[in-house]
């Protein structure tokens, strides 16, 4: 995840995986609320680029966000939120 | 032997009994067909992500059984012809098990719970 690369390359801090580092966090599709954590508001899942989880653990998750979908735990999609103007 | 997991999701507006009864009718199911019941834990009615059949709660019921393919192929059947069950999931949680070994486990895990309960009343 670190490029200290030649020229253009920026130098990016160094993401640690939660699951990894963290064994009482457990990925488990009958609980909604540790799998919101990686879920934008529109109910999207966040990709492993900004959430820093490593392969496995990222395939786990979107396996159990996607059951909890199909058992509307978790919503597909939410409606977009109009911001009132003043 | 296979460990599965069912949680599905019947129809919020059944009063009590029906529930029950919709309950009883699929752990009959899984018995009939070779399987054993090894837990039910209802979680009762939630509010749904999204509108399921116009409805949008729903009574959460989930069943962690043993069982043959045959027997998971029948149940999901039987949910799915079920209009009262809304939508269902089933898991394969563990291959090659053997059942009696996981119901006295489970036996064990119920007897040291009501141990525990009773010695924080002792306490309390």
């Amino acid at each position: 995840m670190a490029y200290n690369g030649r020229g253009r390359g920026v130098f990016i801090k160094h993401k640690i995986c939660r699951f990894c580092a963290d064994p009482s966090l457990t990925i488990d599709y009958k609980d909604p609320k540790t799998l919101s954590v990686f879920t934008t508001e529109r109910g999207k899942i966040i990709p492993r680029r900004i959430s820093g989880n490593c392969a496995k653990h990222q395939r786990m998750l979107a396996l159990a966000i996607k059951r909890a979908r199909n058992i509307s735990l978790l919503p597909f999609t939410t409606a977009k939120v109009k911001m009132k103007e003043y | 032997m296979r460990r599965y997991e069912v949680i599905y999701i019947i129809n919020p507006n059944l009063d009590a009994e029906s529930l029950s009864e919709v309950v009883d009718k699929f752990s009959d199911i899984i018995t009939k067909l070779k399987g054993y019941v090894v837990k039910i834990n209802q979680w009762g009615k939630k509010k749904l992500a999204y509108e399921v059949k116009q409805f949008d709660k729903g009574y959460y019921v989930e069943c962690d059984f043993c069982g043959v393919p045959a027997t998971v192929n029948e149940l999901e059947r039987n949910l799915k012809l079920d209009d009262r069950v809304l939508q269902y999931i089933t898991v394969k949680v563990d291959e090659n098990v053997d059942p009696d070994e996981v119901m006295s486990r489970e036996q064990q895990q119920d007897t040291v719970a009501e141990e525990g309960h009773d010695q924080v009343l002792e306490e309390g």
